[in-house]
This record gives structure tokens, sequence and C-alpha cells, in this order.
């Protein structure tokens, strides 16, 4: 068999869901079978990624690879056509990673095993199904597809409030994908061919004004999803509600989604807008990291405040986008798959506190560190890769985005210094969090109330196994980021490039009318200097 | 020697392999681990003894004068963008490789006998020697982005160690407001990096100063800016060397093993700043204006530090403000230019500071044994005295360590202080004056810290004066908890610390020498206390002559000695220390002149130095409460007007489409013709355009 030929996103696409679709045949009452199938099945389908990413797949190349494509629907000239580059790559193997690992981290479900399995592996493919899709139609249809298993998860498996935030949750997201519909069919239906491949979108040329509304209606369902203020309260209170496993997805995967197709369709496809665009990404990303971080200081229940925490990180991918620079771009990148992994880590852990606290409140936690040592140096750990200690992947992220921002020259000097200033608020506003909550739960004099009727047991090997896997590329990556970074960069290289164009163009075009905080043709003051 | 510059990483490596081996050890198999303390130990302490070993075999190669050695790998990339790190070594890394290995060696050394009977000794050594591999990687750093890196890593490793004992509340805050009041100083420290990046399009200390000074001078950059660009990163040494404002976290930081405290917070991390100044010296020295702000942090934070440190009680924290204020001293000798004399004062200041500090270990380790593990009671000066009779090696070392940093010659800390003063003078009287008053009071504070421990009469047994003062702590609870939140567990639990210690081995009534593995390294560091100071007297400077600013050259060793300047300068400071002497042998030795007395006549001033100028409790108005109500607006905000905006918009969009669904039939179309209708829209829109 010839390895180049097999289609191997389409199979790692399809297995899980059709694997799936066998498990109401396991004879198997308690969920103790069901659970090792869908470990196997996750675990060979990342196996089959890795796979395909080694064998078939060239870092130096920045165009599209692993290239399928099939007529699916001749009518509607819907293809299945699936692809890899940069962008999608590091975020097709953190999902399988991280689904993986939340499968492992679902051990302990009881509830409809069954049901909680088929959908998990449901999810599987419809993530997958999101990042590697070339065909705008499908894409939706992927995105739209992906939104069901959760909102079943969230319903049947969360919280007290649980249909209260599945139901937020489906029309947040619902509502905004909605915008993409729109949007994607204008494109699709602009100029004189109709086509909804991405790559023949992204070569049609656009008017400016048709630009700046596609963009809009895009940036709104993609601020959902990341998500940016003030589009994200849907966010703490499905994260509030969900268990451990769909929380790891969640914060892992799902806003994820969000980052990618901003690069994807509104940097990649409408570069032109997002030159006026990009100033207000920059503006609600200094919102997000600290509005955010402030938000989650004042909560006291621990699934929000991570929650929360995670807005505030996705600031920095804003503004990484927003900064048309290769380092701010590598930044944004490098922070969605090192969040990806800190988020999923802190997420667990914070399920696996509450299986044995049995709160959320942090006032009635405190002083468990003693009975639970383990969980506390891997809760510290955590902590401290999210609150971008250097050695970890956060820091690489967080300083990248910050040297290329500081190093832009699509920005006046002012307007830099007041962003890096505020965003660098952030900076003390993480530990602040962060510190105060493991103080909270973990430090002080043991709390009587809270151990006199619940058993506090320390970490299982399970649970160790799950936070090791997670914490080795987070250090590996903050150690050495080009494990990651070598993967995309040749693709954020030429996004750049196609943006540094649309910046010069724009601005010989249009001397009179300069858009706000914009001033593509004043060079720094000092910039022969700068190598 | 080229191998020896080429396994040159492995100085810090060596450290982070053990610390590493000892965590991951602890976590899978923390029973097993625990049981074998002895060989932890051993193996870590022979890990860092190896790599105290390479760093005096680098010192001596580059005391031969090699040249510098820079290492480098491509560490991150996009783009033409290229970040690099790896290592180097030149004459301030291989005198810092010295310093920071040798005296972690010996706390490590001491900590066998001070953390003998902890639980968590094991750990202690894996924290110890993860602090050793980024303090010494720190020192190794070729530029600024990596400084930073370590820089965070050695602040990461003080939170770890502050919070060594976190079943202790007051640890437990201690711990955090270290790591926050470093990141703030930190957060000035990054955009400072930023800001000089963008300015000159590097990290490299050199090249940074080169360009910056290229630019000052031609005027593409105002010199205000390039100021406040080399003000921002000083943030950074501010909050990790101490000075003032940033200087809060320093006393709290006692909380820590007494280890610690001597390792990291006396002799080595806060040190960091200092270090980090020398590094940037050819950016500052650029800009004057800069410099002069440095000078007179370190002055205030000198003096601030000095009369504050009068009236603690705490052994500890007595010492903890006498390196505040030492570290003044480095920081103003940086700031007048003086380069050498500052780096001169960290090392004299590193080995006598680390001895006081292990000294103090030793008299709490002593005390324990009367009062028991409570540090309210075993560190407070005011139940000890006469401890000379019963431990006297600590007592001597202690006075050895006293008299070196009372600047009495010829004990280590008269030359370097000298040195300081006199190179102040030259610059500008006043500071001058600052730091000649600040040189009184501090032989005043080191000698009443003296005499009340090891002279006068055992007073450990007096039961009235424990119990004020656990009532006196109990007060401050109440205060720091507000009324009614104190804690009735704490008490249930103190107890039964008691009598876990009154059942394993009981008080007796006198303290006890400490055993040989605390002693052994205290005489150790005494002899640097003692001699260190002489390879740089102004007779034969041989320690200028090695440690000089980069852009500088210095021919042989410099020795000419002005007697007049020598003997008025030294005189006065000597002069001053011996005022400061006697006025604590009379007060606190004698009891000629009673203390309380005086206290009482000066009460606005006793009082503002007791309660530490009263900085703690500005901040907690100002910026604790401050950023938690702030918070908690922030969070109602988010929770009624942002959610309840976007759920009303929700809420409308549903009740319109509810009142619609009578008008249209069928809600599958109702969405299509929106859809549709958008998308003609916006084409069309376009289109007319």
């Amino acid at each position: 068999m010839n390895t180049t030929d097999f289609p191997w996103l389409t199979t790692a696409i399809l297995f899980p869901f059709l694997a799936s679709l066998l498990i109401p045949f396991i004879p198997d009452k308690e969920g103790k079978t069901v659970r090792w199938y869908a470990l196997v099945v996750g675990l060979i389908d990342f196996a089959i990624l890795v796979y395909a990413f080694y064998t078939q797949y060239d870092m130096s190349n920045p165009g599209l690879q692993l290239v399928e494509s099939y007529s699916w629907v001749e009518s509607l000239d819907l293809r299945w056509s699936v692809g890899a580059d940069g962008l999608s790559m590091p975020l097709i193997l953190l999902t399988g990673f991280i689904t993986t690992l939340a499968i492992l981290a679902s051990w302990p479900v009881t509830l409809k095993p069954k049901l909680f399995y088929f959908l998990m592996l449901a999810m599987y493919s419809g993530q997958l199904g999101v990042f590697a899709v070339q065909d705008m139609l499908l894409f939706f249809l992927m995105w739209e597809l992906e939104l069901i298993p959760v909102y079943l998860l969230l319903a049947i498996w969360g919280g007290k409030k649980r249909l209260y935030a599945a139901t937020k949750f489906i029309l947040y997201t619902a509502g905004g994908s909605l915008f993409i519909l729109v949007a994607a069919l204008a494109m699709a239906f602009y100029g004189d061919t109709v086509t909804f491949d991405m790559r023949a979108l992204m070569n049609k040329e656009y008017a400016l004004n048709f630009q700046l509304l596609t963009y809009g209606a895009f940036l709104i369902a993609y601020a959902v999803k990341l998500p940016i203020f003030p589009l994200h309260t849907w966010l703490p209170d499905a994260h509030g509600e969900a268990t451990a496993p769909v929380h790891m997805l969640l914060a892992g995967i799902l806003l994820k989604m969000g980052g990618y197709a901003l690069i994807r369709m509104n940097v990649e496809m409408l570069p032109d807008a997002h030159v006026y665009f990009a100033p207000i990404l920059v503006i609600l990303g200094v919102v997000n990291i600290i509005y955010a971080a402030l938000t989650s200081f004042a909560q006291r229940n621990l699934k929000r405040k991570i929650a929360y925490s995670s807005i505030s990180h996705m600031g920095f991918v804003l503004i990484g986008i927003a900064s048309f620079t290769d380092l701010g771009l590598s930044g944004a990148m490098l922070q969605m798959v090192s969040h990806g992994l800190i988020g999923a880590s802190l997420f667990f852990l914070v399920g696996s506190t509450y299986d044995r606290t049995h709160t959320l409140i942090l006032d009635e936690m405190g002083g468990v560190g003693k009975k639970m040592p383990k969980i506390f140096a891997m809760f510290t750990a955590c902590s401290l890769a999210s609150l971008a200690l250097p050695g970890m992947s956060g820091f690489v992220a967080e300083v990248m985005v910050f040297v290329g921002f500081a190093t832009s020259d699509a920005y006046s000097q002012l307007f830099k210094v007041i962003v890096v200033t505020l965003a660098a608020v952030g900076v003390i506003l993480t530990p602040i969090y962060l510190l105060s909550m493991l103080r909270e739960i973990f430090y002080g004099p043991e709390n009587k109330e809270l151990t006199s009727h619940e058993v506090l047991v320390d970490a299982e090997p399970r649970e160790v196994f799950i936070i090791a896997c997670l914490l080795i590329p987070i250090i590996g990556i903050g150690f050495y980021p080009k494990l990651i970074t070598q993967i995309y960069d040749v693709k954020t290289i030429a996004v750049t490039a196609k943006l540094e164009d649309s910046l010069t163009a724009l601005a010989e075009q249009q001397t009179r009318t300069r858009p706000l905080a914009l001033q593509p043709s004043s060079a720094p003051v000092v910039a022969p200097l700068i190598q | 020697m080229e191998p020896l510059y080429e396994y040159a990483w492995l100085i810090p490596v060596l450290p982070l392999a053990g610390a590493m081996l000892l965590g991951l050890g602890l976590i899978s198999f923390n029973k097993t681990v625990n049981q074998i303390r002895k060989g932890s130990a051993v193996f870590i302490v022979s890990l860092l003894g190896a790599a105290m070993v390479l760093s005096f075999l680098l010192l001596g190669s580059q005391i031969q004068g090699h040249p510098p050695y820079t290492r480098l790998i491509e560490w991150a990339a996009a783009g033409d963008f290229h970040l690099t790190m790896g290592y180097t070594v030149d004459h301030l890394t291989a005198m810092m490789l010295v310093i920071v290995t040798t005296v972690a060696f010996f706390v490590m050394i001491y900590t066998d006998g001070y953390m003998a009977h902890d639980p968590g000794y094991v750990r202690f050594y894996a924290y110890l020697s993860l602090f050793s591999s980024s303090m010494l990687g720190l020192v190794v750093s070729p530029n600024l982005l990596q400084v930073y890196v370590f820089w965070e890593l050695v602040g990461m490793c003080s939170y770890l160690l502050i919070g060594f004992w976190y079943d202790r509340k007051a640890a437990a805050d201690a711990c955090q407001k270290a790591f926050v009041t470093n990141r703030v100083g930190d957060f000035g420290l990054l955009l400072g990096i930023l800001a000089l990046f963008w300015a000159t399009g590097s990290f490299e200390f050199d090249i940074m100063g080169e360009r910056l000074g290229e630019l000052v001078q031609t005027g593409a950059l105002g010199s205000g800016l390039a100021a406040l660009f080399a003000i921002l990163v000083f943030l950074g040494p501010v909050a990790k060397s101490a000075q003032v404002p940033l200087h809060v976290w320093l006393p709290d930081a006692m909380e820590g093993p007494t280890p610690i405290s001597a390792l990291i917070h006396a002799a080595t991390m806060v040190a960091a700043g200092v270090f980090l100044i020398a590094r940037m010296y050819p950016v500052f020295e650029h800009v004057p204006s800069a410099m002069n702000v440095i000078a007179w942090t370190g002055a205030v934070t000198a003096f601030i530090g000095a009369t504050t440190a009068i009236t603690q009680n705490d052994i500890k924290k007595g010492l903890a403000y006498s390196t505040m204020s030492q570290l003044g001293y480095m920081v103003m000798a940086m700031g007048v230019g003086a380069y050498g004399a500052g780096l001169f004062h960290l090392m004299t200041h590193a080995y006598f500071k680390a001895m006081l500090f292990l000294g103090s270990g030793s008299v709490i380790h002593g005390m324990e044994a009367v009062v028991g593990h409570d540090p309210t009671l075993a560190q407070d000066m005011r139940l000890m005295g006469g401890l000379r009779k019963y431990m006297p090696i600590t007592a001597i070392t202690f006075l050895i360590g006293t008299l070196a940093i009372c600047g009495i010659p010829p004990f280590a800390g008269f030359w370097s202080k000298d040195e300081i003063l006199g190179a102040t003078f030259a610059a500008n009287p006043a500071l001058w004056g600052i730091g000649w008053l600040t040189a009184g009071i501090t032989a005043f504070y080191m000698f009443r810290m003296y005499f009340s421990t090891f002279e006068g009469s055992f007073r450990g047994n007096d039961g009235e004066i424990k119990r004020q003062l656990k009532v006196a702590e109990l007060q401050r609870m109440g205060l720091s908890l507000g009324p009614g939140a104190m804690n009735p567990q704490e008490l249930t639990m103190d107890a039964e610390v008691d009598e876990h210690d009154a059942s394993n081995h009981h008080h007796s009534s006198s303290p006890h020498e400490s055993p040989i593995t605390m002693t052994l390294p205290l005489i150790a560091l005494a002899i640097p206390s003692i001699v260190i100071g002489l390879v740089g007297t102004p007779f034969a400077n041989y320690f200028e002559a090695f440690i000089h600013p980069p852009g500088e050259i210095i021919e042989g060793i410099p020795s000419e000695v002005e007697w007049g300047e020598f003997l008025t300068m030294g005189g006065s400071s000597v002069g001053v220390a011996l005022i400061g002497i006697t006025l604590a042998s009379l007060m606190y030795l004698s009891r000629k002149i009673d203390p309380a007395a005086i206290a009482k006549q000066i009460e606005p001033l006793y009082k503002l130095s007791l309660n530490k100028w009263y900085f703690d409790d500005v901040y907690e108005v100002l910026f604790v409460q401050g950023s938690r109500r702030l918070a908690r607006q922030v969070m109602e905000v988010d929770l009624r007007i942002v959610d309840g905006f976007v759920n009303l918009a929700g809420f409308v969009t549903l009740v319109t489409g509810e009142a619609l669904k009578y008008l249209e039939t069928g809600r599958a179309q109702f969405y299509a013709l929106i859809v549709f209708g958008a998308v003609l829209g916006l084409v069309l829109l376009s289109g007319v355009t």
C-alpha cells in the first residue's frame, strides 16, 4: 500500500465516530469495558495522527499537505476536502492528545457510561474535522456538529445548574455560527465563480467594504468561541457546570477553534479588513487579559475562577494575531497550544480535587495539602505553568507575543506603549489570583469542618500519569520552544508576509483616511538600528 | 583549559538533575524516597560539591587571564528573528559562581543538622538543589532575556521555600506576598527589557549599552526616555534586592526555614539584583539620571532598613532588615559608579551574612529545646540571653559576623564598606552622610542583637515573658483577621504541637550547642568573614583589578593609597561604629541606660521603627484591599451588566422570534429566508459601493 495516497486525515476524522457506533453493542452494564474500548480507540486515532505527521508532513512546506478531496454533493458543489498546514497541524495533534487523555480522565464516570463515551468519541471526530476540513460549508457543518455532543455532555453530566449552562452555551454558539454561515455564503457567491473551497476563497479579490462586513460577521462568531469580551459570559457557566473530562475538552480544544478560525478566515482570507480591525482586536485582547483576571480574582468558585483565567490567557492570542509580526503570530499559535495543555491540566486537577472535597467553594476548603501532597504538588506545578513561569510553555508564548507586538511597526508608539503596559499588568494579576487560590485550597492549618466528613485520599497513579503526560510537553516546550514552533514557522511567516502586503498597499492607497491608531508609513524612531 | 569551559554548563545542570531526580522520586515512590534521607542529602551535596569544584577551576582560569567564553544555541525563532540562550563565563560570572556554590554548599551541610527531625527533609533538599540550579543559571546568563528566565525561576524557588511549612498560616501568606511583590518588580523589568529591545534590537548587555549610548548621543532617543527604560529595568532589582518601596516581602520571608533565609534571603538571591545592575552597567552608565535614582534608592533603603532593625525583637527579622540595609549599600555603590566596591561588598556580605543567619538558626535550634517548636517563642530575643555559656561556637562565630558587618578592621565588612563610603563621598557628600549614619546605626542594632542573645542571663524559662509574647501574637492575628475572626483551631493546634514536642524530646531548662553539621559550616564561613576583605584593601586592590566595569581597562593592581583620605574615611566610619557599639553595650550589656525609657521619650519615632515605617499597613489598605474591592466590582459588572445585557439581547430576539413565528409558517423557512436575505444584502451592498 502506498502510504502517500492513504487518506490519513479522513481516516483519523471518521474512525472515532464509526467506532463509537459500535458502543451500544458492547455487552457491558457497569461501563468497565466500554471505557477501555473508548481509550483504545482514542489511542489508535492519536497514533494514526502521529504516524501521518511523522511520515507525511513536511515542516518546511508552508502549503497545504495531506490533502484529500472528494466530491460529495454534486448539486451543491459540496466537497469533502481535508488537509493540514502549519496552522492546523499542531492543533490536530493537540486534539488527539487532549481528547485521549480526557477519555482516561473520565474513568470515574458512572452515569450512563455508554452514552458518555459515545459522545466523547463523536466529539473527537467533530473537533478533528473543524481543524482539518478545507471547505467552507463543511467547516460550518463540523462546527455545528461538534456542538451537539458538548450540549449533551453538559446537560446530562453537568452540575446543579447544568441545563441553564447548556442552553446558554448552545444559544451563544449557535447564534454565533449563524454569522459564519452568512459570511461563508456571501464569500462563496462573491465574484464570478461560486466555490466553497477555502484556498479558492483565499485567492478571490474582495472589495474592502465586503471584507469589512464579512470580517465583522466572522469576528462575532469566533468571539463567542474564543471567547472575547463581552461575548464570554457563557463560558464561566458552561465551565462551572461541566465535569472534568468535558472541561478539559472545552478549555483544551474548543476555545482554540475560535483562535484557529480567526487566523484561518479573518487573517488569511480577509487581510485588508484585518488591517482595519487589528487595533480593535488588540484592545479587546487587553480587555480580556485585565478584565478576566480581575473577575477571576474575585470568584469564590474554583471552576469559575479557572474559567476566567482561560479568558484572560486568550487575550494574548488576540494581541499576537493583531501584531503583524512573525513573532507575534507565532506566539499566538504557541499560546493556543500551550493553553490547551495547561488549561486541560488545571481543569483536570480541579476535578480531582472536587472528587475528594465535594465542594468548589474556596471558603469551604483549606489546609488540604497535608492529606493530599501529590495533588498539591501537581496543582502547584500547573498553576505556575499557567502564570507563565519560565521553563514552561506559557512563558515562551507570552514573551513572543510581547516582543512581537513591541517590535511591530504597524502601530504608533503611544498605542504600543499603552497596550504593552496594560497587558503586562496581567503579569501581576495572574499570580495574585492563582497563588491566592493555591493558598486557600492547600495552605494553612487543616479545615476541620471539611476533614470531618470528607475522606481526602491522595492522587492515584492514573491521575499522576495524566498530569505527567501534560506537564512533559509543557516543560519541553518551555525549555525548547522550537519543538512546536518549527511545525508552523514557515506558515506563520507566509501569513505575515501577506499581511505586510495588505498593510503597505493600504498605506499607499489611503493616506487620507488612515485607520485608527494605525500609522503604517511611519517607521519607529530608531528603525535603522533594528536588525 | 578549553574542555573546562565546554563543560561549564554542567554547573547549573548538575543540581537541576539532582532536584529533578529527587522530585520524581518523591512523586512516584514517596515512602521509599522519604526513608533514604541521608542518601538523598549526600547525593545532592556531592552534586553541588562537583559544581563548586568546577566553579573554583573556572575562577582560577579567569584569574590567570583566560578570555571570556560564551556559547549560544538558538532557542526560539520566527522569521528572521532569533532568540539565543546559552552561557557565558567571564570575571563577574566566575566570582558569582564561587560565591553561590560555596554558600550553598555550606548551607546544605548545615541543613542536615537543622532539618534533622523535619518530615520534609528530602523535599527540602530537592528545593535547595533546584534553587542552586536556578541561581547558577542566572549568573551564567549571556543575555537579558535569559536573566529574566532565571530571575523568575529563583523567585519561584523562593516561593516554594518560604511556604515550605505550608500548614503555617504566616508562611502561606508570606510566600504569596514574596512572589507577588517580586512580580511587581518583574513587571517593570519586563517592560524595560521590551523597551530596550525596541530601541536597540538586542538582548546582549554590551550591544544594548553601546547602541543606547549612540542613540542618546545622537539625540534619536530622548534622555528622558532612556532614563525611563533604565529605571523600568531597575524595578526588577528593586523587588529582588528588597529596595524601598518593594522591600516588604523580605522580612516576611523569614517564615521559611533558617537555612533558606541564609542562602536565598541573605547571601545569593537578594544579591541577584545587585548582580543585574552590574550586568546592566554598560547600559546604565549612559543614563546619569537613572544612576542617580539608583544611588538614592540604595541610600534610602540602607537607612530605612537600619532604623527598622533597631526595634525588632525577632532575631531573624532583625537580620532581615539588616540584609535590606546592606543591600542598600551595594545598590548605592552601583548608583554612584563604584562598580567594584558594590560587588566587593556583595561578596563579603554574602559570607558574613550567611554565617550570621546560620548562627541565628543555631540559636533557634538551641532555644527550641527549651521553649518548643514555636517560632514566636524560639526566635524572640526577649527570651534569650546568656547563650554564650551554652553555645560557645555559635557565639564566637556570631560575634565575628557582627564585627564584620559593623565594619571593624580587619574584618571583611570594613574594607568593602569603607570603599563604598569613600566612593560615595567623592560622588555626593549627602549620600555619604546617610551611609555614614547608617553605619553607626548598624553597629548599634547588631550589638544590641549580640548582647541580648549571648550576654547577660538566660531568660528562656521566664513564664511571664512567654505569656506576654503569646498574647501579643494572638492580638496580632486578631488584628490581621479582623475582630471575631480568630481561628480557634490554631490554638488547639499549637497546643497539640506542644504536646507532641513534650512527648518526643522533653524540654530541658537550658539550651545546648548545635551538632557538628551545623557548627562546621559556621566555622568554615567565619574564615572568609575574617580574611576575604584582604583581597580588596586600598593598599593592593586585587579585587578591583579582577572585577571592573566592562568599559574600563585597569593595568596592574591599583594600590595608590592616599593616606589622608583613607584615614579620615576609615576613621570616621570606624568611629561612628564604635559610638554605636558603646551605646548598645550601655543599654543592653551593662544596662546603665534603660532602653524602655528612651523609647518612651521618642515615642513617635519608636513606633515608626517598630511598625516598620508603616509600609505594610499602607500597602494593606491601598493595594491588597484596593485590588480586592476592584476585583469584586468588576465581577459584579460582569455578572449583572455584561451577562445581563447579552442575555437581554438574546431574550429580545427570542420574543421577537416568537412573535414572528405566528406571522410566518414554519421556522426553517424563516431562518433560510433571513440567511438568504442577509447574503443578498451583503453582496448587493458591496457591489454598489
